[in-house]
This record gives C-alpha cells, sequence and structure tokens, in this order.
C-alpha cells in the first residue's frame, strides 16, 4: 500500500521540524552575517592605521557580500512569518531576526564608511595618541559586537541587558577621542579637514557600539518578550487612564455644583 | 480380529514412520537454528569488528591536527573529525570558516578540486587554508575537505623573509654610506668639508661596527652557551644598568626613576648579560619617550620569581606589532628608528638573555601611553637573608 494516506500527527511533526529547521537555519545566517561585521571591524582598523589603500577598497566592495547575505535573511524571515504563521516565541524570534539584519548591515556599513574615512585622510600623519586610541576603540567595539552575538545565541537576556552599561566604556574613549584630536589639531600635527575626518571616524565607531546595545536590546525582547519601550507605553497608558480619573472627577464635581445651584429654583 | 490387528499394525507402522519424520524434521530444524545460531554469532563478531575498525578509524581521523570533514554524494556528513567539529555551529570568525568549507564542498560535488584562504582578525589573528577533494568511493561520488590552520606557518614565512630583508638594509645602507662618504672625500679639498665627511664616515663606522657587536653578543647567547650562575642582589643588577642608562637620558632630557630597586631580592645568573637585558630595555624606554617625560625601574617578588619592571610613557607600541617585537631587526617604525639609532636586536637580545636564564619577559603596551616591559627571572631562593647578613 502507497502510504500517501492523511495523518494529521505526523504531518504535523513534519512541519514543525521543517519550521524548527528553517529557524535554525535563519539563526545560523544571522551568526554568519554577525561574523562577517565582527571580522570587518578590526580589518578595517588596520587599514586606517597603515593607509592600506587596497585592503579599504576590498572591504568598501565587500559590502555588497554583506548587503546581499542581509536581504536574503530578511526575505527567508517573511518567507517563514507568510507560510508558517508563528506564534510566541517563535514569532519573537523571527521578529528578532529582521531588526537584528538591519542593526548588523548598519554596523557593516560604518566600517565601509571608517575605509573611506581612511581614504580620505591618506597621508596625513596622526599622533600616537589618536592612533592608540583608535586601536582602543576598535577592540572596544569588537569586543561589545561579539558579546552581542553571543547574547543572542545564548539567549543570554542578562548579557543582552548589561551590553548598555558596557558600551559606557566605548563612550568614554570616544570622549578623549574628540578631546585628543582637539588637542593634535591645537598643536599643528593634523589640519583641520582630518581633525574633522577624524572625529567622524570616531562617531562611526561610538555608532557600532549603539548598533551591539540595540542588538542586546532585541535579543532580551526575543528571550522574555520585554522592549525598554514597553515602559514608555506603559508610563502612557497610566497617564492616560490618571487623565481620563482626572476628567471624570472633574465631571462629576461640576454635575455637582450645577444640581446645588438648580435646587432653588427646583426647589 | 485379524482385521483389527492388521488397522493397529497399520496404525503404528504410521506412527511409527511419523515419529520418524518428525524426529528427522526435529533434527533438519535443530541443525537450521544451530546453523542460524553460528550466523548470528558471526554477524555479532563482524558488527564487533567493524565497530572497532569504525572507532579506530574516528580516533584516527580525530589526531590528524588538522579538521576532516567527509560528505557523500546527498551532502551528508559521513566524518567530521574533532578539529573540524569545532568550527561547527561556530560563532564569530570561526562562522565563517564553516560556512566556507559548506560552499568549498558544493564546488567540489561538481567535480573540481576547491581551495580558499581565509583570514581571520580575530583576536586572535588566524589564517585558515580550507581544500575540498572530490573522490570516490564505491563508484559514489564523496568530498573530503580539509582545513589547515596555517597561522604559526606564515607567521614563522613573515619572520624569515623579514629576517633577510631587514639585515641586508640594517647592513648595507652604512656600508653604502662609507663608500659614498669616501668617494666624496676623496674629491674633497676643502678641509673643513673633508672633516664634515670624516666625521660622518666615523658614525657610520661606528654604527655598522654596533650593528656586527651585537650581532655577535646575539649569535653566543643564541649558542646556548650556559650563562655563568652566581647569586646577585638585584639593587646592583639594577642600580648598574640604571647608571649606564643615565647620560643618555639626561642628553634627552628623560628623567629616570627607581621607584624600588629590590634592595632584599636575589636571583641567579650571569651579571653581565644581566646587566645589559636590563640596560637595552632602558636603552628602548628612552629612545621612545618624548623630552621631560619619566622612565620608571621597579623590581619585586611574584612568587617563585623576581619581577623587574622598565615603564616608559612614550609613543607605545600598536598591538599588532606586540608579537613580533623581540624579532632580529624588526622595527615598528622604520623612520623613527632610523633616528633615533640603534641596531634593532636590543629586544631579540634581552629574549635570549631571558631565555637562556630560564624566565620570561612580558610587554604591556599602549600606543601614544606607553610600554611597560617585565623582566621574570627565578629567584635565588634562601640566599637573599645570607647575602644581607653579610653586607
Amino acid at each position: 500500500m502507497k502510504a500517501s494516506g492523511f495523518r494529521p500527527e505526523r504531518d504535523m511533526q513534519e512541519q514543525r521540524k521543517t519550521f524548527h529547521q528553517e529557524l535554525e537555519q535563519m539563526s545560523a545566517d544571522i551568526v554568519r552575517l554577525a561574523a562577517m561585521v565582527t571580522e570587518l571591524i578590526p580589518r578595517g582598523t588596520e587599514v586606517l592605521l597603515t593607509n592600506d589603500l587596497r585592503e579599504a577598497q576590498e572591504i568598501i566592495e565587500d559590502d555588497d557580500v554583506l548587503d546581499a547575505l542581509a536581504v536574503q535573511i530578511e526575505d527567508h524571515c517573511y518567507h517563514v512569518l507568510a507560510l508558517q504563521q508563528p506564534m510566541a516565541g517563535d514569532l519573537r524570534a523571527i521578529v528578532t531576526a529582521i531588526r537584528l539584519v538591519s542593526e548588523i548591515e548598519r554596523s557593516g556599513d560604518l566600517m565601509v564608511n571608517v575605509c573611506k574615512g581612511a581614504r580620505r585622510i591618506y597621508g596625513a600623519n596622526f599622533d600616537p595618541k589618536v592612533r592608540g586610541l583608535i586601536e582602543q576603540m576598535g577592540e572596544e567595539a569588537t569586543k561589545l559586537f561579539r558579546l552581542a552575538i553571543d547574547a543572542y545565541v545564548e539567549h543570554n537576556a542578562s548579557l543582552a541587558t548589561a551590553l548598555d552599561d558596557m558600551d559606557d566604556q566605548l563612550d568614554g574613549l570616544h570622549k578623549d577621542y574628540i578631546q585628543a584630536i582637539f588637542e593634535s589639531h591645537h598643536a599643528g600635527s593634523i589640519d583641520l579637514q582630518a581633525a574633522v575626518q577624524l572625529a567622524l571616524i570616531g562617531r562611526y565607531y561610538e555608532r557600532i557600539g549603539d548598533h551591539a546595545v540595540n542588538i542586546g536590546t532585541r535579543v532580551e525582547y526575543m528571550v522574555t518578550g520585554w522592549l525598554p519601550e514597553h515602559s514608555g507605553a506603559a508610563r502612557l497608558q497610566a497617564r492616560a487612564a490618571m487623565e481620563a480619573a482626572t476628567q471624570r472627577e472633574h465631571e462629576e464635581q461640576s454635575g455637582e455644583t450645577e444640581s446645588h445651584t438648580d435646587n432653588p429654583t427646583t426647589g | 480380529m485379524t482385521i483389527a490387528l492388521v488397522v493397529v499394525v497399520i496404525v503404528a507402522l504410521g506412527l511409527g514412520v511419523a515419529l520418524v519424520v518428525v524426529a528427522g524434521r526435529r533434527r533438519g530444524l535443530q541443525a537450521e537454528v544451530a546453523r542460524l545460531e553460528r550466523g548470528i554469532d558471526d554477524a555479532s563478531a563482524r558488527t564487533t569488528a567493524l565497530e572497532a575498525e569504525r572507532l579506530r578509524l574516528e580516533r584516527a581521523f580525530d589526531a590528524i591536527p588538522q579538521g576532516v570533514v567527509l560528505v557523500d554524494d546527498q551532502g551528508e556528513v559521513v566524518v567530521r573529525n574533532t578539529t573540524a567539529a569545532g568550527f561547527s555551529g561556530a560563532r564569530h570568525g570561526e562562522a565563517l570558516v564553516e560556512a566556507a568549507v559548506a560552499e568549498l564542498m558544493t564546488d567540489a560535488l561538481k567535480g573540481r578540486v576547491a581551495t580558499r584562504t581565509v583570514d581571520l582578525f580575530g583576536p586572535p589573528r588566524r589564517t585558515v587554508v580550507i581544500t575540498a577533494t572530490p573522490i570516490s568511493v564505491a563508484e559514489r561520488r564523496c568530498v573530503l575537505a580539509v582545513i589547515d590552520d596555517v597561522s604559526e606557518r606564515r607567521r614563522l614565512e613573515a619572520v624569515r623573509r623579514d629576517f633577510v630583508a631587514n639585515i641586508s638594509h640594517e647592513l648595507k645602507t652604512p656600508v653604502g654610506a662609507l663608500g659614498l662618504l669616501a668617494e666624496t672625500l676623496l674629491a674633497e679639498d676643502d678641509p673643513a668639508v673633508a672633516q664634515r665627511l670624516a666625521e660622518r664616515i666615523q658614525t657610520e663606522a661606528f654604527r655598522v661596527g654596533h650593528t656586527i657587536e651585537d650581532l655577535l653578543e646575539l649569535s653566543r647567547i643564541e649558542s646556548g652557551e650556559l650563562p655563568s650562575r652566581e647569586v646577585l642582589p638585584v639593587h646592583v643588577v639594577v642600580s648598574e644598568a640604571v647608571e649606564r642608562i643615565r647620560p643618555a637620558a639626561e642628553q634627552a632630557g628623560i628623567v629616570v626613576e627607581l621607584s624600588d630597586s629590590g634592595r632584599d631580592l636575589t636571583l641567579l645568573g650571569d651579571r653581565r648579560q644581566l646587566i645589559s637585558a636590563l640596560y637595552n630595555l632602558l636603552d628602548n624606554a628612552v629612545k621612545y619617550s618624548d623630552e621631560e617625560s619619566t622612565v620608571e625601574v621597579g623590581a619585586s617578588r611574584a612568587g617563585e620569581s623576581v619581577e623587574i619592571a622598565v615603564t616608559d610613557h612614550g609613543i607605545g607600541i600598536p598591538v599588532r606589532d606586540l608579537g613580533r617585537v623581540f624579532e632580529r631587526f624588526y622595527r615598528v617604525d622604520q623612520a623613527r628608528s632610523r633616528r633615533t639609532g640603534g641596531t634593532g636586536l636590543g629586544l631579540s637580545i634581552v629574549r635570549h638573555v631571558v631565555g637562556n636564564h630560564h624566565g620570561d619577559i612580558r610587554v604591556e603596551s599602549r600606543l601614544g601611553e606607553g610600554s611597560t616591559f617585565t623582566l621574570c627571572l627565578p629567584a635565588a631562593a634562601g640566599v637573599a637573608d645570607e647575602i644581607a647578613a653579610t653586607g
């Protein structure tokens, strides 16, 4: 007998199996996209510090690979959403994947901007303190990005939440870096154009840290279902409820006053 | 009666025949069961042998330092050794290796060898070469991928390549300058210019002489010649090295601060070599510090070792060069090294001296903030008090 009858339990199991394989594939693709960006951070930093124009060009061209993979993952997410109509945790995992793709892809763009900046200041000789701070910002951004992906892979909400505080280190370095650029420009080591480009480059690293924090926030949502915006939304709801209550009270009071003033005439 | 007897006989005969047949069948069945049992035993023995063989092969694959993955024509993994399994489900840079292996295997299933080099910036930095080769097993096409971590090989190649380039540069440059200066001197009539040229020749000759001296010193240390061992008070080693560097430091406007000379510490080693090693560290610190900055020296006890640290607040070393500064003739900044002088062998000599004393050297540095080099040398246990007592 040909095995082709309707077997709801088995069909359901197979569907679930395929669905979970799709989720695993999605997660693996996100990890791969993030790995490409995590590698770009030290690679781009080296381009900047060594004036390596050839490598800069390669990184700029490789951005197309990143973009293609990002589009592929996003399409896959929409496909799964449309066909499987997931619920609860699975739905959050897919929504998170869609948000993560844009955060990761944007971080890759920022490293491409670093390389473009390196080309614009080619030949500028910036002092060791500025170079040291660029090196440190690169290390810190790499660390944050790696930890954000660790949190995603391990479904680690605590680590994801801690990223916001960890980012303070990178913010501090960015502040020192801007100060060092001012000092360097003041001492005549770099011209204004190079100073502006260097300041922009510092901003790119700082933004990568922010994207890592955003990844953490999204991972926290995936694991717990909570977003920082929920607090804001709850506050808004509470405010609206309070305003409605006050309004009601006010209306009641004015109603009572009207009835008091009406009494003599009616009585 | 007779009929009854005949019937009984026939029945008895029938029963007899039936019994014989049953007995025969039973024997046949028993033989069949025995044969089946032997078959089961054989199959079981074969399964055990195959399992042992599989385990042996698995262990052999796991012992291979390279990652090995074998997939069949359906893309199912047949073999994946431990090293290769390390890349499976990996994250960060290693995830790119896994993706590259999958892509190359897909290519190789079409019948061509595929190779790719993946450079991972880490940290740590790694270079992985992946080769996927199509092979045929029992008329089925399979693909074998080999993942080879060539980081150490690449590093050694870079060290050798740079050494040859640097040594020829360090020796050829002053010799070329000497030739040109001598040629100009021969054609010069003005005594003042001739004087200047002669002074330049002297400087260049001194420079090449210094390089050769350092090379000979390094060669002596490298030859494994055991240093003479004596119990040395650490403060003597530190003070002598500091006194040797002080004139150069004062000339450069740099203050050498002795935070702790390790007065009650002792170590076992060769006095001349150890002072030379510490002097080299101080010399570097002074050369790469800015005017009016300080260089700090301090000795302390750390478990069974004595640590002597030299800290400067100079230009620092980029992270990517930290692992290479102890190589012979390695320069972080060629242009600056030429201005500051030196042979490019100082740190290499330090590393070999420390190695000869079964010690270690550490370096921590930040660009623009400075560097700390720490010598870790085995302490001379139990003799500190004696030395202190004998004054």
